[in-house]
């Protein structure tokens, strides 16, 4: 427990700091890039689940995207495997109850089941990406601020800002008592199961002790319980930005509507005929 | 429990999004309230913001482990929403757990950003909304004991999580993007859920019970005052039909199709399922018809069969503990 609470932590500060490097998408404003990534996925997601082809094209966003960030895209896309086994688990009852052929691959019969499944573990993949792609070229706290602009109200973008911040504090704190516990436990491993909800009560009082402070600290600095509306910390919304969402709404829209991968399939049927 | 964006489809998704948005917009409402009256230093209201966030910090990490189910083969996190109800209110409980929602959404791919609205009705709404209020807070009632609250955080999160479940079940049924029907995947996940939810009852109810013993000012349970006996009954009633409804609507689809054991004996002696009518005897058409007439559900669905009896029996219940109540002494 104590290896994944560490590695928790390295994971958040690893996303902090890929935003932080400096690369053209960074400049965008994140509301543009928040805009972006939520019209790509109500357009990828209203996508058919028999057009396989269809739903792989969309594959070009992530792709550009981290490019554009500067973004390891093979990293992102092994990380947005973890979406695959819930989805698998769902989708794979459409392979056992849709058994129509739709194709055949040589002397293969492929069905439809095993479209859709495909199309399933694409679409979750998809949007895993996009989401990861986002927090990674925008940063949590520019996110939370952009959604505050975007009309999300000021104690929810706080609540999400303090989640985030008192992750460190708690996960720190659970890190401490795990240590202190291994050093004086003579080399034992396991906890009794009675010890458990004795630890985490005294884990959440600590905790609270230790947010009471912060929260008398931050109170004394003119905080009321609220974010201020942003102001000082927060660019304006420039031509760039405005470029950069229609320009990618303007191709998401084309490649919903005008179906290229089958047009191209029919050019290409024509000219051989 | 996380809806991924592969098993939702946009009308879903939106309808969900404007539910879990008017219901944001509620408990926003309700915790800005809390928030804002820090007149009182060192009371309750000052703290809230500090609270939430670190009870919002508490619930994220806590769903990082995974606990496995044993003879599943699967695995299942907590959901936390009743822990966080019993300290920081339904209100204030729902907006930390959509936050942690979020957070999750956004940092750890768990659950997909389109499904985020079915996700904050599944596993916010209905356990700080719907299960806290409805089962923890009868069951838990103002004394607080250690058997109560076991039982009363037990009850809860299974509630929560059965209800969840079966949220999980019509969503992706009305989203027609799995194949596998509805009856199939509720059979599938209530079970699961149903362990999930035992171990998340016992993980609440130690963690509250070491709260409730070193410092019960943390609990906001410990703060209301003891309210009068006949209010303290009708939420025990409400409690009790909360919990029959869900335990009804998931166990009756196991109903046997199979002959009971009066009719397997009546067909042992008789050679036949049942006593067929005798021939001109017209009382047995007769009492058939009255029957039929009578009967409100003859080709009964078997759940909303379920939910429906239980209703009518918690009814008759309650209209016989209604009419044997002892008088009130007038003074």
């Amino acid at each position: 427990m104590k290896e994944r609470l560490a590695y928790a932590l390295a994971q958040m500060n690893e996303l902090e700091r890929a935003a932080e490097h400096p690369a053209p998408l960074h400049r965008i404003d994140a509301r543009a890039q928040l805009i972006t990534t939520a019209s790509f996925l109500i357009i990828m997601l209203s996508v058919p689940l028999g057009q396989l082809s269809e739903i792989m094209l969309y594959f070009i966003f992530p792709l550009v995207v981290s490019a554009m960030g500067g973004n390891d895209y093979m990293a992102v896309a092994r990380r947005s495997l973890v979406a695959v086994p819930f989805a698998a688990m769902i989708g794979i009852f459409n392979v056992v109850c849709n058994r129509e052929t739709v194709m055949t691959v040589g002397s293969m019969a492929i069905t439809r089941g095993w479209v859709e499944f495909l199309s399933i573990l694409l679409r979750g993949v998809l949007s895993v990406q996009a989401v990861m792609l986002l927090i990674r070229s925008t940063g949590f706290y520019r996110l939370c601020r952009s959604m505050q602009r975007l009309g999300v109200p000021s104690v929810m973008a706080t609540q999400l800002v303090m989640v985030y911040r008192y992750t460190y504090v708690l996960l720190e704190e659970a890190l401490a008592m795990s240590r202190a516990r291994s050093a004086r436990g003579f080399g034992r491993r396991s906890y009794p199961v009675k010890m458990w909800g004795v630890m985490i009560g005294q884990l959440l009082m600590r905790a609270f002790e230790r947010s009471r402070l912060v929260g008398r600290a931050m109170a004394a600095r003119g905080f009321t319980g609220c974010m201020p509306s942003p102001i000082g910390d927060c660019r304006a919304w420039c031509r760039c930005d405005t470029l950069f969402c229609a320009a990618w709404i303007a191709l998401l829209l084309t490649m919903r509507l005008w179906s290229p991968v089958e047009r191209m399939f029919s050019l290409f049927n024509s000219i051989m005929q | 429990m996380h809806m991924s964006d592969a098993l939702v489809s946009p009308a879903t998704a939106a309808a969900a999004g404007v539910a879990a948005a008017t219901l944001l917009a509620v408990a926003v409402r309700q915790t800005g309230r809390d928030c804002r009256c820090d007149g009182e230093a060192d009371g309750r209201c000052a703290h809230v913001v500090p609270m939430m966030g670190v009870m919002g910090a508490f619930v994220f990490a806590a769903q990082m482990i995974n606990f496995s189910i044993p003879g599943t083969g699967s695995s299942g996190h907590i959901v936390g929403g009743v822990l966080l109800a019993a300290v920081l209110g339904a209100w204030p409980a729902f907006v930390t757990l959509s936050s942690v929602i979020i957070l999750q959404c956004m940092l750890f791919a768990d659950g997909g950003l389109m499904a985020l609205g079915c996700n904050i009705v599944n596993m916010a709404a209905l356990s700080c909304l719907l299960a806290y209020p409805l089962v923890y807070r009868p069951v838990v009632g103002d004394g607080m004991s250690r058997g109560r609250i076991i039982a009363a955080s037990v009850l809860a999160s299974v509630v929560s999580l059965e209800l969840g479940a079966a949220a999980v079940v019509a969503e992706t049924s009305l989203s027609s993007v799995a194949a596998l029907p509805a009856r199939d995947f509720l059979l599938f996940m209530l079970p699961i859920h149903l362990a999930i939810g035992i171990g998340e009852g016992v993980a609440t109810a130690a963690v509250v019970i070491t709260l409730h013993r070193y410092d019960p000012s943390l609990l906001v349970d410990c703060q209301r005052p003891v309210q009068p006996d006949s209010r303290r009954w009708r939420r025990g009633l409400a409690a009790a039909v909360a919990v029959a409804l869900v335990v009804a609507a998931s166990f009756s689809w196991l109903a046997s199709s199979k002959p009971d054991g009066l009719e397997w004996s009546i067909g042992q002696v008789n050679g036949g399922e049942e006593i067929m009518p005798a021939d001109g005897k017209p009382i047995y058409g007769i009492v058939a018809d009255v029957q039929h007439a009578t009967a409100v559900m003859p080709e009964y669905n078997t759940s909303f069969a379920g939910i429906i009896g239980c209703g009518v029996i918690l009814a008759v219940v309650f209209g016989i503990t209604r009419l044997c109540r002892p008088s009130r002494r007038r003074i």
